[in-house]
């Protein structure tokens, strides 16, 4: 099954994907990139691959295969 | 299942502030060149303002022109160069004010180009200024500080509905704030670059897309206020679409 992946090196911290996500599987941490910027985690176990964080991400941080 | 992956297009990322919508757009414009095998023969023109960031991130052969005038600059090109993708990405202050006379006449004229406006209510660049044709009334600016007043300032005007008597080939309004309404988007420019290649007429696409940064909103905020404000004053969805019969 399909899951999504997220490099957070490019993340700006919006929180646009934890909007999105229809099943409350991305987490916002207060854990910070090297750009200063607080990064998201996904919990792999509530995952179904759906790609709603890829198409709301701006910065192309998800991808889903 | 459908699998998602950055295009090759984009080749960096982009400097754009946390949530901006343009991020999304120059995606949604990949993909669409993408998806039609055209990436070889795109000539993208920018115009000088948030729209500039696709310089560094897209892969394509680029033009940044003189600020407003980005439909004349695609024009030329399209001209000389007809058998050439030309895409105009421009933002609302470019496009509907500064150079609305450009952005007219190119559509007069009915030349097969494609042009993007990334409608943010505001001049986002120069720091946040009230723009005269798409600035909500009682929105808060740098240049309206107590909010925008219908007597002495105007009132916004929805430019699309002037576009579609000049009997285009297609306008449409899209927005970003969920996945439902970016999928629609994704259609609309897809179709632009699709009327473009059949060599149909001018298509253009406005995107509704938010501007935390100079709203001085929360990003997920921001998109609040365009589902809740801008779309009730800017309907969302296509305005003409001629299907090829000038």
């Amino acid at each position: 099954m399909a899951k999504a992946k997220a490099n957070t090196e490019l993340c700006k911290g919006c929180r646009l994907c934890v909007r999105a996500c229809p099943r409350h599987a991305i987490i916002p941490l207060e854990l910070v990139n090297k750009n200063g910027y607080e990064i998201i985690e996904i919990d792999q176990e509530l995952c179904i691959g759906c790609g709603m964080c890829y198409k709301t991400c701006p910065d192309n941080v998800f991808t889903v295969e | 299942m459908p699998v998602y992956k950055t295009p090759k297009s984009i080749i960096a990322p982009s400097g754009c502030c946390g949530g901006c919508g343009h991020g999304i757009i120059q995606r949604l414009i990949a993909e669409s060149i993408e998806e039609l095998g055209l990436q070889d023969q795109v000539i993208a023109c920018v115009d000088i303002a948030c729209s500039e960031w696709s310089l560094d991130c897209l892969d394509y052969d680029h033009i940044a022109g003189p600020h407003g005038r980005i439909a004349s600059v695609a024009t030329g090109i399209k001209k000389v160069r007809p058998d050439k993708t030309v895409y105009a990405l421009a933002g609302d202050g470019s496009s509907y004010v500064i150079g609305w006379t450009e952005t007219t006449y190119a559509a007069v004229r009915d030349i097969p180009i494609t042009m993007i406006v990334v409608n943010n209510g505001i001049f986002g660049m120069t720091g946040g200024q009230m723009n005269l044709a798409t600035t909500l009334i009682g929105d808060k600016t740098v240049s309206s500080k107590a909010g925008r007043r219908r007597e002495t300032m105007g009132h916004p005007v929805d430019m699309l509905q002037a576009i579609k008597t000049f009997d285009v080939e297609f306008a449409a309004r899209g927005a970003l704030y969920d996945t439902k309404h970016i999928d629609e988007t994704k259609r609309f420019i897809k179709k632009g670059f699709e009327n473009q290649r059949d060599n149909k007429g001018f298509s253009i696409i406005e995107v509704l897309s938010p501007c935390p940064t100079n709203w001085k909103l929360d990003p997920v905020d921001a998109m609040e206020k365009i589902k809740n404000e801008n779309e009730k004053v800017f309907p969302v969805g296509v305005y003409t679409d001629r299907g090829g019969n000038k």
